[in-house]
C-alpha cells in the first residue's frame, strides 16, 4: 500500500518564480491496485511521481510506501521499494552497458552490492530467460550495448528490469510517450501482463486519455496541483474519453477566466 | 635507439600505466575529468622518498603513498560533491594545493634516493641485468593492478560505479548512492596514480616536485592510444589498452627524441607530447569517416 497525505510542493520558494506544483494532494493506493494519472501540462503529474520516487522532496505532508515513512528519503535510499520506468528510454537504462549488465544492475536494486562477479552463469541464464519472454529476439543479443537497441526495445527491457527485484510500487512515467503507436501498444500490453501477473501496485502517468481509461482499476485527474477527479469501479466504466476531454476544456476555461479577471 | 633506452622507455611506460588506469577510472568510467593526478603523482613520489630516507620499509612507504593519493582524491570529490564546485575546477584546486603540500612533505624541491634500499633492491644482482629487472618488476605490479581493477569493475560494486558515470539518474533509481561512487572512484584512481609516483621515485632514484607537470596529458594519451588500437571491447581489453598505450607512448617519445633527423632536444618533450596526444585525439575521428565536425 502507498499513501501520500496532504502533500504540498513549492518550487523556488521565496523567489519571483515561486510555483506551487502540488497543493495538498492526498492519495491512498491499495496493495495490487493499478492507478492511472492524467492531467494537462503543469498539472503536477510529474511532481507527484517525483514525490513518490524520491526525486522531489515534499515541502509539506507525508509519503508512505509499504510500511515505511519515506517522506525525507532520497531516490537511492528508497529504491528498494520503488521500481520505475522512465518516459525517455535513454534515462531508464545505461546505453554504454550491455543488456545483461543493465539487468544485473537492476537485479540488485536497493540491495547492498558486493565484490562478487555481477554476471555468473546462473544469473546469465535467468536474465536470458526473462528477456526471451519478450519475444523480441533480444535473448541472442545479451552482450550488445544497450544503445544499439530501438527506443521500444529499450522500454521493454526497462520493464523487465523493473521487475527483477521486488518492490512495493511500480511507477510508470508516460513510458510509451516517446514510442511509435505500434510499439506503444506492444509496451502497454506487456505492462498489463506484467502488472497483473505479478499483482504489482502501480501508478501510471499518461498523456493518453484512452490509456488512462482502458488500463488499470482507477483513474485520477490532476489540475493545478490538486486532484479534481478520482474514479474507480462502475462510475469509471461509464466514463468516456469525451467526458474527460469536456472536463479538461472546462478546467482550462476556468484558468482563462481567472487570467481574464487578473488582467481586467 | 639503444637496448637500454628501449627498456628504459618500456619501464617508464609501465610506471605510467598506473596513471593510465587511474585516468581511465575517472575520465572513462566515472566521466569525471580529474586533473588531481598532476599533484597526486609527485605526492606519491614525495611521500615514498621521504619515508624511505627516514628508514621506513619501501613497501610500506609505497602503501602510505597510495593512502596519501587516495586522500588527495577524496578532497577533489568533496569539493565537487559536497560543495558543488565544477569537477574540472575542483581537481585543479586540489592539484595547485598539492604543489605546496609536496614541497612541505619533502622540505625541498628534490629528494635523492641514490643509496637507499627500494622495493627493487632485493631483485638486483640475481643474474638479470638491472635494466631488465626494473620493467619486469613494475610490469608484475601492473599486471596485478589490471586484474584487480578488472575484477572490481565487473563486480556488482563496480557495475554501480560504471552506471554512475554512464547514467547517474538511472543509477540512483537503482539504489546506487552516486555521490559515494564518485568519492570511491576518485580515491582509487588517485591511489593508483600515487603508486605510479612511488614507483617512479624508486626506479629513478629521486622525487621531484615538478615531476607531476603534464601527468594528466600522459595518462590521457595512454588511454586514447589504447582505445584507438583496440576499440571498445570490454573492460579487460580497455585496461590492457591503457597499459600498452602507455608503453607505446613512451617508445614513440623516445624514438622522436633520439632520431637525429628530427633534431629534437629533451626540452622539446612537452611539445612532442602535446602533438602526439592531439594526433591520437584526431585520428579516431578521421577514421570514423569524414571531417571532424
Amino acid at each position: 500500500m502507498i499513501s501520500v497525505s496532504d502533500i504540498k510542493v513549492v518550487f523556488g520558494k521565496g523567489t519571483p518564480l515561486q510555483k506551487q506544483a502540488l497543493n495538498g494532494v492526498s492519495l491512498t493506493i491499495e496493495e495490487g491496485q493499478f492507478v492511472t494519472v492524467i492531467g494537462s501540462n503543469g498539472a503536477g503529474k510529474s511532481t507527484l511521481l517525483g514525490v513518490l520516487a524520491g526525486d522531489v522532496i515534499a515541502t509539506e505532508g507525508q509519503v508512505r510506501i509499504g510500511t515505511a515513512d519515506v517522506t525525507r528519503q532520497g531516490t537511492a535510499a528508497r529504491a528498494g521499494r520503488v521500481a520505475r520506468v522512465f518516459q525517455d528510454p535513454l534515462t531508464g537504462s545505461c546505453g554504454s552497458l550491455s543488456i545483461e549488465e543493465n539487468l544485473a544492475l537492476a537485479a540488485r536494486r536497493g540491495e547492498r552490492r558486493g565484490l562478487s562477479a555481477s554476471l555468473g552463469p546462473r544469473r546469465r541464464a535467468h536474465f536470458r530467460e526473462r528477456i526471451a519472454e519478450l519475444n523480441l529476439g533480444l535473448e541472442s543479443r545479451m552482450r550488445d550495448r544497450m544503445d544499439l537497441l530501438s527506443g521500444g526495445q529499450r522500454q521493454a527491457v526497462s520493464l523487465v528490469m523493473a521487475t527483477l527485484a521486488g518492490s512495493d510500487v511500480l511507477l510508470l512515467d508516460e513510458h510509451t510517450a516517446a514510442l511509435d503507436p505500434g510499439m506503444a501498444e506492444f509496451i502497454m500490453t506487456l505492462t498489463q501482463k506484467i502488472v497483473s501477473e505479478r499483482k504489482l501496485t502501480t501508478l501510471m502517468v499518461t498523456h493518453s486519455m484512452r490509456q488512462a481509461l482502458d488500463y488499470g482499476h482507477r483513474t485520477v485527474m490532476l489540475h493545478a496541483g490538486e486532484i479534481v477527479l478520482d474514479v474507480a469501479g462502475d462510475s469509471r466504466k461509464d466514463l468516456q474519453v469525451e467526458d474527460l476531454i469536456a472536463m479538461f476544456r472546462k478546467m482550462r476555461g476556468q484558468t482563462l477566466d481567472d487570467d481574464a479577471l487578473l488582467i481586467g | 635507439m639503444s637496448l637500454i633506452a628501449f627498456w628504459g622507455a618500456v619501464e617508464l611506460g609501465l610506471v605510467y600505466a598506473f596513471v593510465a588506469i587511474g585516468v581511465y577510472l575517472t575520465f572513462r568510467v566515472l566521466d569525471f575529468p580529474d586533473l588531481t593526478v598532476d599533484g597526486s603523482f609527485p605526492l606519491g613520489a614525495a611521500v615514498t622518498a621521504v619515508l624511505i630516507i627516514s628508514g621506513v620499509n619501501p613497501w610500506l612507504a609505497a602503501t602510505v603513498a597510495m593512502i596519501a593519493g587516495a586522500i588527495a582524491g577524496l578532497v577533489t570529490a568533496l569539493l565537487n560533491v559536497r560543495f558543488r564546485i565544477l569537477n574540472l575546477l575542483a581537481s585543479i584546486l586540489t592539484m595547485i594545493a598539492l604543489f605546496s603540500v609536496n614541497l612541505r612533505v619533502m622540505g625541498k624541491p628534490n629528494v635523492a634516493l641514490i643509496n637507499a634500499d627500494t622495493m627493487l633492491s632485493p631483485f638486483f644482482g640475481l643474474g638479470l641485468r638491472d635494466f631488465y629487472v626494473r620493467p619486469l618488476f613494475v610490469g608484475l605490479l601492473v599486471l596485478f593492478a589490471v586484474v584487480l581493477v578488472w575484477r572490481f569493475l565487473e563486480s556488482d560494486a563496480g557495475l554501480s560505479m560504471r552506471a554512475t558515470g554512464a547514467n547517474a539518474r538511472m543509477a540512483r533509481a537503482q539504489g546506487v548512492d552516486t555521490n559515494r561512487q564518485i568519492y570511491l572512484g576518485i580515491a582509487i584512481s588517485n591511489a593508483l596514480v600515487a603508486l605510479g609516483g612511488a614507483l617512479f621515485a624508486q626506479t629513478n632514484g629521486f622525487a621531484d616536485v615538478t615531476s607531476g607537470v603534464g601527468t594528466i596529458v600522459v595518462g590521457l594519451a595512454a588511454v586514447i592510444i589504447g582505445e584507438t588500437l583496440f576499440g571498445a571491447r570490454g573492460i579487460l581489453i580497455a585496461l590492457i589498452g591503457c597499459v600498452l598505450g602507455s608503453i607505446l607512448y613512451r617508445i614513440a617519445i623516445q624514438l622522436a627524441l633520439s632520431s637525429d633527423i628530427l633534431g629534437l632536444k629533451a626540452s622539446d618533450l612537452n611539445f612532442v607530447t602535446a602533438l602526439l596526444v592531439t594526433v591520437a585525439l584526431i585520428l579516431p575521428r578521421l577514421r570514423r569517416g569524414g571531417a571532424a565536425s
